[in-house]
């Protein structure tokens, strides 16, 4: 790792990737120097010089990113992130001034946004495994005895409903379509299905009540 | 490492000439001459309040239009540098004594009529000539500046918002009590407040917001073949 070019103040500091780490600063400030000068003429639309520009700069950004994410692959969309602000605002770089600080403000920026979403994302979601995998057949959903036993009295209520609400509860809410879908299954209108649902619902917590009461 | 070739393929391949930004002084000095524009053609389309003249020889009147004229133009000058990524974060600190002095003129316009006319002097008065400047003058400016630094979006869209609208809420306050004709000084002074935390209140609010779908806009025309 070598040092920066002068005037970055960045936390995220620039640095050679480990091929060029031996060369010094000397070579750093000229790849800096580069960078300034490739960028300058990708502003004026030279395609060639923007193409080595970005490829030259993104196992930099590599190292960058590869310090903040321990995942390769988070790592590799936050390089694509930095490019993607890169192309944006390359606008707003002035060739007078020194590439560094610029590039490195723009990968901090990114980089700490990218952080924070994925610690947000973080402590709202639970990666699932395989223990949380299932199938939609009941066979795979009731396991236990106590849900089975609850399932065939759930099951035997609804075989008790009218066939207009049976047809709306299975559609609905085992099988779990839409209302659209279950209109268009059923050939009934959205409405009808909404108050069979309704009353089907009513009648079954009446009949699954009746039946826990009684021993 | 597939995926970032193409990537770079791609914005290669969309990488036209782009126009580098004027310096950060000169694209404030521009939205500042925007505003003045604004702000002449409300004075030709208003007029001018009778009493201007005699109440800027009044020391808290003209301290506090020059303060908030001041914090108007130090706010854009910082907004506009902060915009660029690579300049420090200090230059936030620019309006800050500007700001400080206003917000002590108005605190003391409105204690000093407090204690002269009582209660009386700190009144709400339904003033639609004077939330119709308001909208006349921060809407345009805002919309300017929101065009001005979009680039922002993807860089410091939080700064850069609440300090846009700080100037804009400056240079509107400062304008104000050119067409206000109250008399009750502190009134003028809660109007400059007021206008004040409520065009920043909302530029910050809302500017994240606008500067998200900015920045999603930005990336995607970016990449556009």
């Amino acid at each position: 790792m070598s040092p920066g070019p002068p005037g970055r103040r960045s936390s995220l500091t620039l640095v050679a990737s480990s091929a060029d780490a031996p060369v010094g600063a000397e070579r750093n400030t000229n790849r800096a120097r580069d960078w300034s000068g490739l960028m300058a003429r990708a502003q004026d639309g030279d395609r060639r010089a923007y193409r080595a520009l970005l490829e030259d700069m993104t196992p930099y950004l590599r190292t960058l990113a590869a310090r903040c994410f321990r995942e390769p692959s988070d790592a590799e969309d936050a390089v694509q992130d930095v490019l993607l602000t890169v192309h944006a605002v390359r606008h707003t770089y002035d060739p007078g001034r020194p590439f560094g600080p610029w590039l490195v403000a723009i990968a901090n920026r990114r980089i700490v946004d990218r952080l924070r979403r994925h610690i947000r994302a973080r402590s709202r979601e639970i990666e699932l495994s395989s223990e949380h995998e299932t199938f939609s057949p009941d066979a795979a959903n009731f396991q236990c005895e106590d849900t089975a036993a609850d399932a065939a009295a759930l099951h035997a209520a609804i075989a008790t409903l009218a066939p207009d609400q049976r047809v709306a509860i299975s559609l609905l809410k085992l099988k779990e379509m839409s209302l659209k879908e279950a209109a268009l299954a059923s050939g009934r209108s959205v409405s009808a299905l909404k108050v069979a649902t309704h009353r089907a619902i009513k009648s079954l917590r009446k009949r699954l009540r009746q039946s826990s009461e009684t021993p | 490492m597939t995926a970032t070739r193409e990537l770079i393929d791609t914005l290669v391949e969309c990488a036209t000439p782009v126009r580098r930004l004027r310096p950060p002084f000169v694209r404030a000095m521009l939205w500042l001459a925007f505003a003045g524009l604004v702000i002449a053609l409300i004075v030709m389309g208003h007029g001018l309040r009778p009493d201007l003249a005699l109440r800027l020889h009044q020391p808290t009147f003209a301290v506090t239009t020059a303060a908030a004229l001041a914090t108007g133009i130090l706010s854009a000058i910082a907004a506009f540098v902060i915009s660029l990524p690579d300049r420090s974060r200090w230059w936030l600190l620019l309006p800050m004594p500007a700001l400080a002095v206003w917000i002590s003129t108005i605190g003391y316009g409105c204690l000093t009529d407090w204690v002269s006319v009582g209660p009386e002097g700190v009144r709400f008065v339904d003033e639609l000539r004077c939330l119709s400047i308001l909208v006349l003058t921060s809407v345009p400016l805002t919309i300017a500046l929101a065009a001005m630094l979009r680039y922002a979006a993807m860089l410091r869209a939080g700064a850069v918002a609440t300090t846009g609208g700080l100037a804009t809420a400056a240079i509107t306050a400062s304008a104000l009590p050119l067409f206000h004709n109250h008399d009750a000084t502190a009134m003028i002074l809660i109007w400059n407040l007021g206008t004040a935390l409520l065009i920043t209140g909302i530029t910050s609010v809302f500017g994240r917001r606008l500067f998200g779908l900015l920045a999603a806009r930005l990336l995607a025309s970016g990449t556009q073949i």
